[in-house]
Formats: C-alpha cells, sequence, structure tokens
C-alpha cells in the first residue's frame, strides 16, 4: 500500500509539472473557468489515479459499503425530540434517495427500548388465546410456511408531526423522513394464525415485540387474514437488527407502530387490549377535546425530495429536475400533480418505475427555472381517489394538537441563488 | 439485574476494611442507595448501557467516556475540560448533577444525604480497577457461579425440548394443516402472556397500597417521570393537566387523557422501569398503579388498596372521549372531487412562515432548544 500512494504521489506532482507547464488557469481545474476549458477538463485531459492504479481486491469488502463521497447520506436524529437515543427516532435520508426502494442501512428507526440483539435460534414466535391449540415456531418452523414477496412503505404516523403548528424542520429527511419501503419476504400472518385455528369469537390479534418495551398493538382479525406478514427478510437479506431481526410484522398501509419489530407473540382475543401505544399514544386530539382512536391507515400524501432544503439549487437558472415521492395507504397512486407557483397552477408530473399499492411512487416534472423565486409543491391523488389536502385544511377539521397524521401539502420556498426552505404559505 | 455486585462483595469486604477509611457496612448501605440509579445504570460484570453509561470503572475513568454511550455534549466537553470522576468529583456530581455538569442529561435531582453519598461511591468503587485488583482474582472463580444463576426462571423452562424443537423435524408439528409448530405449554404461555385488558382479562392476583406505590415510585419512577409526576424533561408526565385537552398546549397524562387504568397496569407491569423491565412484581405494580391514580386525584386516601377485585370498578373521565376513525368523512376527501388545476387561488403566493425563524433543524440547533411540537 505504502508503495502505491507513494507512486500516487509522484503521479501527482508529475501531473502539476506538466499542467504548470501548459498554464496557471489550468491549476485551478474548475469545470467554470473558461480558460482552463479552452485546454479541456483536467479530469479528462489528465491521466487520473484511478485510471492508472489498480484498487482493492475482493477480499477487501466482503460486505460492501456506499462509496466513500457518499458518507453524508445517513439516518439523523433530532435531539430535541425525546429524552433519549434509546427512545427515539432517527429519519430516512430522503433527499439523497433515488426510485422507490429505500436501502436497508438507511430505513429510519423507531426504537422504544433500544434495538434488541436476538440469536434466531433463542427466537420464537407464540399463538395462544382465542385458538384451537397455542402453538410456538422455530425460525425454521416459520420458514417452511409458504412464502411471498411484497414491496411496501412503512411510514411512521408521526411523520411530519412536528409540522402542525407551522414550518419547523429544514429538510425533507426531518420532515418526511419517517418512511421507508422495502420488499420484504416472509409468510402470510393468515397461514400462521390458520395454523393455530382462531375460534369463532376471534376478532381481533394482540401482536407483541420481544425487545425490553415489549411492544404491543391490537390489530382487527379482518386485517390480519387479509394482507398482514410475518417478515424475516427485506431487499434480499435478513432483516436488519434495527428493523425487527429476525422477524417483524407487516401491515400494509398501516401505520408504522402497528408493524411490531422482534415479533415474538400473537395473541388472538375478542376485543381490542387498549394498549398504551394504542390509547396514550397514536390518538388524534382534535381541537374540540375529542380523540381518534384506531386510525390505522396512512392516508394520501407526497413530498418533493429534490430540490429540498438540504439540496438546493446549484446549477442556476435552466432545465430543472423535479424529484418527489408519493403513497397512499389506500392503494396505489393514480396521479401526481407538481406547482411551481405555491398551489395557483398545477402541471401533471411523470410518474416513473413501478406502481404497486401501498408503496412508495416515484415521480419526475421537469421544466425550465427562469432564476425567479419559485414555491414547489407535489399534489397526490389515490387510486381510491383521496386528494392529498392542504394543511390548512387538515388543521381547520383537526385543529393542531393531533401529533399523527400530517399528510398535507409541503411547501418548499426557492430563492433566487436555489437556495431552498420550508415555509407556509398563503 | 445484576448478581454480580453481592458475590463480589463477600470476596473484598474484607480487603475493603483493612485497606482503606470505606468499611463493609459503607459498601452495603451504598448498594441499598444505589437502587435509585439502578433504573438507569449497570454495574458489575457484563454491565452495559441503559438509560445512562454503565459504571464499571468508573473511578479514574474520563468524564463522558464510555464507549458506546451518546452523552450530552455538555458531559463530553467536562470530560474533554478535564473531569476525570474520583471520590470528590462524583460527590459533587452526585449532590447536584446540572451543578457541577450543566446541560448532562441525566435526569437525576441528586442524593441530599452525605452519608448516601460516601456510602453510593463505595459501592460504585467496589466496581473500578483498584478494588478489582486488591480483590486478588476473586471475582474470576465467581464467574461459574454467577452463569449457573445466569439463566432466568421463565425464559427457557424446558431447554432440552425446545433445542430439539430447533433441529430438523421427523415427525410433524401441531399446526392444523402445515403440520408446523409444537403445541404451547402452560408454563410458557403464562410466562409471556401478561396483558390486562380494560375488563380485567388478565390480571394478576395481587394488591398493593397508595403508600407502598409511593415508596416504590420514589425508589424506581421519579428520577425521570419527577416526585408528582410532572416529569423531568422529555419524559412522559405522568400527573395532571386535567381540563387542558382544549388548550392550545394540551397536557396528556393518566388523569386527564388516558382512557383506561388497565393499560397503566399492563404497561408498567411489561416496560417499567425504563431499563429495567419485568423487575417489578405483581403487587408492585398494583402499589404503582394505585400511586398514579393518587397523583392523579382519582383517589385521595394514602390507605387505598388497589386490588385484581376493585380493579375493574375505577374508570378514568377521559374514556368517553375516545371515538372512532372518521377522517373518510372530512370536507377535503371527498371523493369524485376533480382537484383544481389553473388559477386555484387568487394573488400571489406569501410567506407566512418560515422554519428558518425557529432554527431548530439540528444541524443548528442546541440541545437544549425544546420547540413546539415534538413526537412522543
Amino acid at each position: 500500500m505504502d508503495d502505491l500512494k507513494a507512486a500516487a504521489t509522484a503521479a501527482t506532482r508529475r501531473g502539476f509539472l506538466k499542467t504548470g507547464l501548459l498554464g496557471g488557469a489550468a491549476l485551478a481545474g474548475s469545470l467554470a473557468s473558461g480558460r482552463a476549458m479552452a485546454e479541456g477538463d483536467p479530469v479528462i485531459t489528465e491521466i487520473q489515479d484511478w485510471n492508472r492504479y489498480p484498487g482493492d481486491g475482493v477480499d477487501a469488502r466482503p460486505y460492501g459499503q456506499p462509496s466513500q463521497f457518499e458518507s453524508h447520506v445517513v439516518r439523523k436524529n433530532v435531539p430535541w425530540l425525546t429524552s433519549d437515543t434509546i427512545s427515539s427516532i432517527n429519519f430516512t435520508p430522503l433527499h439523497e434517495l433515488e426510485g422507490i426502494i429505500t436501502p436497508n442501512g438507511l430505513c429510519f428507526e423507531r426504537h422504544h427500548a433500544g434495538i434488541a440483539e436476538i440469536d434466531p435460534a433463542n427466537h420464537r414466535l407464540m399463538i395462544n388465546g382465542l385458538v384451537d391449540k397455542p402453538l410456538v415456531f422455530t425460525m425454521a418452523d416459520l420458514k417452511r410456511f409458504p412464502r411471498e414477496n411484497r414491496v411496501y412503505f412503512l411510514e411512521c404516523a408521526a411523520n411530519t408531526g412536528m409540522e402542525w403548528r407551522g414550518s419547523q424542520l429544514n429538510g425533507c429527511q426531518y420532515t418526511h423522513g419517517m418512511i421507508h419501503c422495502v420488499m420484504y419476504t416472509g409468510v402470510r400472518l393468515k397461514h400462521i394464525l390458520e395454523e393455530a385455528g382462531v375460534k369463532a369469537a376471534g376478532s381481533w390479534v394482540l401482536a407483541e415485540g420481544a425487545d425490553a418495551s415489549a411492544m404491543t398493538r391490537s390489530i382487527p382479525m379482518e386485517k390480519a387474514l387479509d394482507d398482514c406478514m410475518v417478515a424475516f427478510a427485506m431487499n434480499g437479506e435478513a432483516l436488519r437488527p434495527e428493523q425487527g431481526y429476525p422477524i417483524r410484522l407487516v401491515v400494509p398501509g398501516w401505520e408504522g407502530n402497528m408493524w411490531v419489530k422482534w415479533l415474538r407473540r400473537l395473541e388472538v382475543g375478542d376485543q381490542p387490549w387498549q394498549q398504551r401505544e394504542e390509547t396514550s399514544k397514536y390518538t388524534d386530539l382534535l381541537a374540540s377535546g375529542k380523540a381518534r382512536r384506531f386510525t390505522w391507515k396512512m392516508d394520501v400524501k407526497s413530498v418533493i425530495t429534490s430540490p429540498s432544503p438540504q439540496v438546493p439549487i446549484v446549477h442556476g437558472k435552466g432545465r430543472t429536475l423535479v424529484s418527489g415521492l408519493a403513497w397512499s395507504g389506500s392503494g396505489t397512486i393514480k396521479r401526481v400533480d407538481v406547482s411551481i407557483d405555491g398551489g395557483r397552477n398545477w402541471h401533471a408530473a411523470r410518474i416513473d418505475g413501478p406502481s404497486l399499492p401501498m408503496a412508495l411512487h416515484r415521480f419526475y416534472y421537469e421544466f425550465d427555472w427562469d432564476g425567479s423565486e419559485i414555491f414547489l409543491q407535489s399534489r397526490a391523488i389515490d387510486e381510491s381517489g383521496f386528494v392529498q389536502p392542504t394543511k390548512d385544511q387538515l388543521r381547520a377539521v383537526r385543529g393542531e394538537n393531533s401529533i399523527y397524521h400530517n399528510n398535507g401539502i409541503q411547501t418548499w420556498h426557492v430563492n433566487k441563488d436555489g437556495g431552498v426552505e420550508n415555509v407556509e404559505i398563503s | 439485574m445484576s448478581r454480580f455486585p453481592e458475590l463480589l462483595l463477600g470476596g473484598i469486604a474484607a480487603l475493603l476494611l483493612a485497606s482503606s477509611s470505606v468499611s463493609a457496612a459503607d459498601v452495603a448501605a451504598g448498594e441499598k442507595a444505589f437502587g435509585r440509579c439502578k433504573a438507569c445504570h449497570a454495574v458489575g460484570e457484563g454491565a452495559s448501557n441503559r438509560v445512562g453509561p454503565h459504571l464499571n470503572e468508573l473511578i479514574g475513568r474520563e468524564a463522558g467516556t464510555v464507549d458506546g454511550y451518546s452523552y450530552s455534549a455538555a458531559m463530553t466537553q467536562a470530560g474533554e475540560g478535564g473531569l476525570v470522576w474520583d471520590e470528590a468529583s462524583l460527590k459533587d456530581f452526585l449532590a447536584n448533577p446540572k451543578g457541577l455538569v450543566k446541560g448532562t442529561k441525566m435526569a437525576f435531582a441528586g442524593l441530599k444525604k452525605d452519608q448516601d453519598l460516601e456510602n453510593v461511591i463505595a459501592y460504585l468503587a467496589t466496581f473500578s480497577a483498584e478494588a478489582e485488583k486488591k480483590a486478588d482474582g476473586e471475582p474470576k472463580q465467581e464467574e461459574p457461579e454467577k452463569k449457573a444463576e445466569a439463566a432466568p426462571a421463565g425464559q427457557a423452562p424446558e431447554p432440552t425440548a425446545t433445542a430439539s424443537a430447533a433441529s430438523p423435524a421427523q415427525e410433524p408439528g401441531a399446526g392444523a394443516h402445515f403440520k408446523l409448530g409444537r403445541e404451547a405449554t402452560e408454563a410458557e404461555v403464562a410466562a409471556w402472556d401478561i396483558d390486562v385488558r380494560p375488563d380485567g382479562l388478565g390480571l394478576p392476583e395481587g394488591r398493593g397500597t397508595v403508600a407502598q406505590g409511593q415508596e416504590l415510585y420514589d425508589e424506581n419512577c421519579a428520577s425521570c417521570h419527577g416526585d408528582f409526576g410532572e416529569a423531568i424533561g422529555r419524559w412522559p408526565v405522568l400527573a395532571g393537566g386535567q381540563g387542558t385537552l382544549t388548550d392550545e398546549r394540551p397536557e396528556k397524562t393518566v388523569g386527564s387523557y388516558w382512557p383506561y387504568l388497565s393499560t397503566v397496569y399492563d404497561y408498567v407491569r411489561r416496560a417499567m422501569p425504563f431499563g429495567n423491565a419485568r423487575s417489578l412484581s405483581d403487587d408492585d405494580v398494583y402499589a404503582l398503579t394505585a400511586y398514579i391514580l393518587y397523583l392523579n386525584d382519582v383517589v385521595d386516601d394514602e390507605d387505598f388498596e388497589l386490588s385484581k377485585d376493585n380493579f375493574a370498578s375505577i374508570k378514568l373521565s377521559n374514556e368517553d372521549n375516545f371515538i372512532d376513525d372518521d377522517r373518510d368523512s372530512e370536507p377535503h376527501y371527498a371523493r369524485d372531487i376533480e382537484p383544481c388545476m389553473t388559477d386555484c387561488i387568487p394573488g400571489k403566493a406569501e410567506i407566512k412562515m418560515h422554519a428558518a425563524v425557529l432554527d431548530v433543524t439540528p444541524e443548528n440547533a442546541g440541545d437544549d432548544d425544546a420547540p413546539a411540537g415534538g413526537i412522543d
């Protein structure tokens, strides 16, 4: 390695001398420099180190990591939100991602007692309650059930929850990053329940995690038998520990809190259990003082991921690409509209890539930016005909203390320099 | 959780008596006083970081340097500034944590009595290298005993049976269709099925009074939830807030918001105290639940005893204010409305509010900023 480095340094020095001979302007090495361009872009006209010297061999990176130049693309915490990182949340860097699939290492995390580290050999899934026969499954047992692959988004009900009273956070990572979308591999919950035999009175399922918060949620039997899964893999590999390794519940289109991680028990009953996470939390307080409960479904929603506050426009006026995500707990996205004038006029965006029910959809809108101040918005419409509302429409009905289920239209203000800010507008 | 302290104590007590001003009585009393710290800190063999960092090798450690623990910026800076934990600095810190390190995230208010301070420090010193060295390898000999004790009852009642269940099964399983799985034993179901419903289903036998609950609360809960359930920092508020649900800043507590008392019992039993879940007895949980009722003025007698028998008769005042999901009826969700495409709003868009004004995006924010709407 030392030899290689020495050689590389020498090469750079030779390059330096050569450019020196050609003229000082080339030293700037800047694409913007007209004089440099007259001679040619040095990354083209000069032989680069990576073009001459071999890199790492196949044994150097047995589990590959992103390029060193992508090290800023990471999940981030908002420290003031919670008392301790053990019971907290971090956010998916949506502004740096493409397509509809979230890389496993960037899927946002929400734990109530930290990450449980469980040896799959010591993990069991129990079914008890109103069943013909209470059963215990090992991981090996679970992997013998019929298997399915499904792409679904998982959104925390509190995503965008900090914006109820107005613009708070500058970045779609923070305003909208409690979401990810991966392909799950697992077995249908229906098959597991039927294996134990659900009694006629069984109308609810309690799902419980094995972590130190023993997370629990009540799920109506109709949903449990419909499309819920017990997943052991995401994006082709085992679940990550922070996503519930070895198994988690998948509850398509419904709030993330119900997707119990480190799933260890399913209990069948004839009424909901009214657990902490479905009474004191994940209930939506209205201005009247009443609170909605069991608001499971995630509503139609979209956000422009670029440009956005963390990724401003740096190319100046001219051809500009708007990229964003849309999703709905009611199915597929039928259309996404984009506005550059704060909702005065709308243009149908182009949905690209697979359009799968209860999965993220990628949309693009291309236009020629004239360099003036603009207000970017996106509005999604799902296959059921639900139209994404404005934040003010939501506030008019619900007040500002609901915390959860804020799916209002997001506004990004782009100033003349291309800088982007989270704003509320008239 | 850690059983190591007791085992270690026997081995080094004599030495401590002989070698320092710290008496064995101090260490034993310190261990008891440490009960107030245990909800957040682990110490002893295998201790790991919980809400707070583990406290092994504390004496002589630079502040804010335990691997893998996420300290407040203030604590890290204090360590970089030269704060090292010794008897004197620990005494200052434990007497008034925020007094010594302003901005520490340790929510504990401080030990008031000098004697408690000295005892706790003496106890913690037994887990630092100096004491261990003097103990002359004694702890290592204790290891086999620790291991024998380490498998808590109820985790794997039949190790051999479960092991064979995990190996390739020759016989068909107990399931109805695919013949997968095996039948759960009664002991297994009992070990995991601890949920409690509003109608009382799942409540265990037991009882506890407000007064008993207060003692348990002070020891296990007050360091995060505050002496009166008012909470410290961003930990959950447990009491008060009645009549605030329509306010601009509602306070949602057990007394003001929670619909069912069973949720308190269920949650405390499964997840509290934070960092040491499942450590309370069923009677303890009855007592704590009774005390939370008392903090919320639902009961006003310190002799009030909550039990399986009277539990379901207690109603919380906000129960009737929960309604079913009716989002679909909101006007903006009226179906078959074709959204407006052109000239939808008159006039040019004007900015009403900037996120930059609040300046709470992480890269810009100070640790102490606590803006309008957090998540819970």
